[in-house]
């Protein structure tokens, strides 16, 4: 059984890490959403360089490991003359390199929708992005819900970056509560539970989303 | 209202238009005939670019289509289409689907939109089926709520592909009722179809394709009774016998 008094005794640094944990993935998560719809649409556009935008963002991104996509803003970004916080190049660096999961994503959804929906919207004189803002998207949201609520739950506990730079997370005041205690099992556990109360949550709206939407299929 | 000259058509080693000349006019009901893979539902894509066309002229209404400068989104808007699987968007209710176009592309106000909605569903026969679901409705019933959505939009041409193909037998003669009510009203149309009854009652010509090529263009009557070309009449052998 863990030691309570751990949690109690540093509640107040637990709730500070949890409060910037939710921040981190918040804006993280409507982020890499926004980018990486826009860079999914890049990815399936029949206009050549958007094309290879979209393609070169998602081979880059996806296949170098986050921490070094944070290094990135970290340690590169200071260079050109720019120094951001730990906090805002965790959370940035958390965005871009989910958006290029999200991005494959929403793809293969879009991918899914019967290429009759776009034509008959594209024959009707819609534009291409009129078409994927009301019919394509639409439709590929269904089937790409299971595959996003998979990548948001990873954003969660990917935030966990952020402690390696002094981002103030969850992670971080963890580290912070067992360099004080020396209770590092017992420590990190209400560490995980607290990332548990985030996850749990998003998993189980995420399948109540899928089933409503199967619901008015 | 619609010029093909000298149209070539490939697909990569595929040759599928071949020295394409028609010329349809205002009001005129053009039935294209022909065996699977003739080119004929290219032929109708190529109409409003869904197709490019590789070589050749090609305009409607005096408008180039295949000019880059042409702003093929405008030129689309007058050109109604209908397709063998309707493709009615799934999560749009029936008035939805109807209004989404002429709510976005041509920025009718939504109220006036749904109101001229109502009645091209009155038109085909279904205004009770307004806030159903495509997915509630009958082939049939979907392939008349695609025809309302077409004609929403007040267009000067309408393109038919297969509309009826698609269909359970008994389906048929609904959705060709409607579109023989447009032919007499004067709409421009062109419709791919193997429906000969419909191409012999409506249609002002016919055109036969076969392998890629206009191979006859005869009015109805002398298409079926005395048709000129030698593949045409095998073709009509073919599906005229049951």
């Amino acid at each position: 059984m863990p030691d309570v008094s751990i949690f109690t005794d540093h509640f107040g640094i637990y709730m500070k890490g949890f409060g910037n944990t939710i921040w981190a993935s918040v804006i993280a998560l409507l982020g890499s959403f926004a980018l990486g719809t826009i860079i999914a649409v890049f990815r399936i556009s029949s206009v050549k360089p958007l094309r290879w935008i979209g393609t070169g963002y998602v081979e880059f991104v996806r296949n170098i490991p986050l921490l070094l996509v944070v290094f990135v803003f970290y340690y590169g970004l200071p260079s050109l003359g720019v120094t951001l916080s730990g906090f805002v190049c965790g959370t940035v660096g958390l965005m871009v390199y989910t958006a290029s999961f999200v991005a494959e994503a929403i793809r293969a959804g879009i991918m899914s929708v019967p290429s009759g929906q776009s034509e008959a919207a594209r024959a009707s004189g819609l534009t291409y992005m009129q078409t994927m803002r009301h019919v394509v998207l639409p439709q590929a949201i269904r089937i790409v819900i299971p595959p996003l609520s998979n990548q948001f739950i990873n954003l969660v506990k990917n935030s966990s970056v952020l402690s390696v730079f002094a981002g103030f997370d969850l992670m971080y005041y963890g580290d912070q509560v067992a360099g004080k205690t020396y209770a590092t099992f017992d420590t990190y556990i209400f560490v995980a539970a607290l990332y548990l109360v985030l996850t749990l949550p998003l998993s189980f709206a995420a399948l109540k989303l899928e089933r409503k939407l199967a619901k008015n299929g | 209202m619609i010029v093909f000259q000298q149209v070539e058509k490939h697909y990569g080693d595929f040759h599928v238009l071949k020295g394409i000349d028609l010329r349809i006019a205002q009001g005129e009901v053009v039935v294209v005939v022909g065996p699977s893979g003739s080119g004929k539902s290219t032929l109708l894509r190529c109409v409003n670019r869904l197709e490019a066309i590789t070589s050749g002229d090609l305009t409607v209404g005096g408008v180039d289509v295949t000019d880059k400068k042409t702003d093929i989104n405008k030129l689309r808007r007058e050109i109604g289409m209908v397709f063998q699987h309707f493709n009615l968007y799934p999560h749009l209710k029936v008035i939805d689907n109807i209004t989404l176009a002429p709510v976005k592309a041509l920025g009718v106000p939504k109220p006036q939109a749904a109101e001229t909605a109502r009645m091209y569903l009155e038109k085909v026969g279904i205004a009770d089926k307004a806030d159903a679901f495509p997915s509630q409705l009958s082939g049939g019933q979907q392939q008349r709520v695609a025809i309302a959505r077409a004609l929403a939009m007040k267009p000067k041409i309408m393109l038919f592909d297969e509309p009826t193909s698609a269909l359970d037998p008994e389906m048929v003669g609904e959705v060709l009722d409607v579109m023989k009510t447009l032919a007499r009203e004067g709409m421009t149309m062109v419709v791919v179809t193997h429906e000969m009854g419909f191409a012999r009652e409506a249609a002002d010509r016919v055109v036969f394709m076969n392998k890629g090529q206009i191979v006859e263009i005869a009015p109805p009557k002398e298409f079926f009774e005395q048709p000129k070309e030698e593949r045409a009449r095998l073709f009509l052998k073919r599906v005229l016998r049951h």
